[in-house]
């Protein structure tokens, strides 16, 4: 079989192989290096590319990757798979979104791909990632997390054809809920939708809070419906799970706190909401109720602000808009 | 009845006032003010302070505070309350433990207690905060969280007579079983034990963990209990509710950890633990297992790090020692 390389780790044949991937360098010149786990099957077939961390306190993915790889055995696969749980490592290691070596206002990783090898740090990443994975990945997972531990949602590539379908495959094989086949024009330097464009089906997971924020059985079960995913794609044994129907959205909107204080938020995610639907409450420092928040329209709440405090224009909810089974 | 003055907030028989109060200058000369309510009552009284955010990002107790004092009828209340829901509003801004101003190493308001007028910011803030509380408060109830929601415990100055007495008895009354009366020499320079020394009756509550991490009925549930904090002192003609016996513990020790990684703990605070007990295991951003972390000492968890991530050294388990339920009757 034709290797499969990701910076250090190498795999010819059935194997488990850990190494690392130099993604730029620190400022007193040592490198800046990224985990990197390969577990290839005997038999050819899929390369499916896990990604975590791509903004740096979004945890709970790299332990759902953790999780399958846990419970991936190269006798019983189909394929490969190549791991990449800790993107944002910087990010990572600060438990922020973004690199504390980035000094420009293009610090998004995920919104920074195909990458350039002259930009900035964080483009200069994007582009040390994306290289191998456009080269050798024929399926892209990606994971990030919203605010609160109670988020579960995920997006695909309906970039329509036959990658567009192959992305469907892989929402309904993960099978949460609530979904938005997100159409070719938002999401623009994303991971998703840049390898998408490239041929490679792909799904964003949005599972758990930043942080802490997330708990040990939304790991387990998010493992398991990533194994399912290399069920229906043929990777390992098993009928698939059939998750039944989806909630699709026509898109989602991000609405913007328009004044600060404490906030203390009345709505879960996953539920639905009206137009004028009260989200929370706002106080004041001296505890007086200070106004409530109410949504500008209706649909699933994706994410919401677990308070305490909230300042002007950070993201107070995030909602998938005109729900429809399908 | 005397009038209870602090900052721009005068107190006024049967009634709730706001303001606010000056702890130092912001860097651009604007005032750093904090907020304080002051609630009197009806009668002169006991003087019940309450303060929160201490450390920044320790915002469970500021709700519990405003909480309780919207469910308060100033007109019923026998003495006054005073409120000062966040010490460190520049931290709590932030949401981190210590100001973002404070420049040097004694950045924990916790340990500056009584303060210097002439010291760091930090220390100034306490200088600030003390000469008030000092002046006019008879108890204190200071409320701080852990690390994770299911933190429930509590602290009292353990300085004999009225003090530890009195203070057993709020700590009664607010009901969370584990607690600690505080050997003078331990937790120097906290509110609690600046005030204990001053003969004022003092209790640490420590319940949720930082950031949002605490539960809206933590919050509810707290509330109630510093109601009945209130009538234990005889401020409310309520009759007081009878959480049972404290869990007596005679200290407390941190398990750190040898190596850095992604943890995950094994135990729930409350629970209790033997010395050598499995509390978590650390794994490699490979999601290679690294190390069986376990139990420094014997006792019941108080506070347990939920991780995600860990540098070395960092404190993965919090113990209450040799927990022994109280031998006299609760009051």
């Amino acid at each position: 079989m034709k290797e499969i390389r990701v910076g250090t780790a190498s795999a010819k044949s059935a194997c488990r192989k850990i190494g690392t991937l130099r993604i730029g360098t620190l400022p007193d010149g040592s490198a800046m290096e990224i985990p990197v786990v390969i577990i290839r099957g005997k038999q050819p077939g899929p390369v499916l590319w896990l990604n975590g961390c791509v903004h740096g306190n979004e945890y709970c993915g790299t332990f759902i990757i953790h999780e399958l790889l846990a419970r991936l055995k190269p006798a019983s696969l189909q394929g490969t798979v190549v791991a990449l749980p800790v993107l944002n490592i910087t990010a990572f290691q600060k438990g922020q979104r973004m690199s504390p070596f980035e000094g420009f206002a293009g610090g998004d990783l995920n919104r920074n791909f195909p990458g350039d090898a002259n930009g900035t740090l964080t483009q200069q990443m994007a582009h040390a990632i994306y290289a191998p994975l456009k080269k050798q990945a024929t399926h892209l997972v990606d994971f990030h997390t919203a605010m609160t531990e109670d988020v579960r949602w995920a997006l695909f590539a309906a970039v329509g054809g036959k990658i567009g379908a192959e992305s469907e495959r892989l929402a309904r094989a993960f099978g949460y809920s609530s979904t938005l086949p997100a159409p070719p024009t938002i999401l623009g330097g994303s991971a998703m939708m840049t390898a998408a464009a490239d041929g490679i089906a792909a799904l964003i997971v949005e599972c758990g809070g930043k942080g802490p924020a997330f708990t040990p059985e939304a790991v387990k079960d998010g493992g398991e419906r990533l194994m399912n995913v290399l069920r229906a794609l043929g990777m390992v044994k098993g009928k698939p799970r059939d998750y039944g129907k989806l909630n699709y959205f026509s898109n989602f909107a991000w609405v913007h706190a328009t004044k600060g204080g404490l906030f203390q938020r009345s709505v879960a995610c996953g539920e639905r909401i009206e137009p004028g639907s009260v989200l929370g409450q706002f106080f004041d420092l001296h505890g007086r109720p200070n106004g409530d928040a109410r949504a500008p329209k209706g649909g699933i709440v994706l994410a919401i602000h677990p308070g305490p405090m909230i300042g002007t224009g950070e993201t107070l909810v995030h909602i998938g808009l005109d729900p429809r089974e399908v | 009845m005397k009038t209870i003055e602090i900052g721009s907030a005068r107190g006024e028989a049967s009634k709730r006032v706001d303001g606010m109060l000056k702890v130092a200058d912001l860097p651009d000369g604007q005032p750093m003010a904090i907020p304080v309510t002051i609630i009197q009552g009806a009668t002169d009284g006991p003087v019940l302070w309450l303060h929160g955010c201490v450390h920044g990002n320790e915002y469970c107790g500021a709700y519990i505070i405003q909480t309780f004092l919207r469910a308060l009828e100033p007109s019923q209340l026998r003495g006054s309350v005073v409120a000062l829901p966040f010490l460190n509003l520049t931290a709590s801004q932030r949401n981190q433990r210590m100001s973002p101003f404070e420049g040097y190493n004694v950045g924990d308001l916790n340990r500056c207690f009584p303060g210097n007028a002439a010291g760091g910011l930090t220390d100034q803030i306490g200088h600030v905060v003390w000469t008030e509380l000092k002046r006019h408060a008879t108890h204190l109830v200071d409320f701080h969280t852990a690390l994770t929601p299911d933190t429930h415990w509590s602290l009292i100055a353990g300085h004999d007579g009225k003090v530890r007495g009195e203070g057993l008895g709020m700590a009664r009354a607010f009901g969370y079983s584990p607690c600690l009366p505080t050997p003078p020499g331990t937790l120097t320079g906290s509110a609690m034990m600046a005030a204990g020394a001053a003969g004022i009756p003092s209790l640490i509550i420590e319940a949720g963990g930082i950031g949002s991490a605490f539960s809206p009925e933590t919050v509810q549930e707290g509330a109630a209990r510093l109601r009945n904090v209130a009538r234990q002192l005889g401020m409310l003609e309520e009759q007081v509710a009878d959480h049972g016996k404290l869990t007596l513990l005679s200290n407390f020790a941190w398990c750190k950890s040898a190596h850095g990684g992604m943890f995950k703990p094994a135990v729930r605070c409350g629970q209790p633990i033997k010395k050598g007990a499995v509390i978590g295991a650390m794994y490699n951003t490979h999601g290679e297992k690294v190390a069986t972390e376990r139990a420094a000492a014997t006792g019941v968890v108080l506070a347990v790090n939920p991780g995600p991530l860990l540098p070395q050294g960092d404190i993965l388990v919090h113990i209450g020692l040799d927990p022994r339920t109280e031998t006299r009757a609760a009051e």
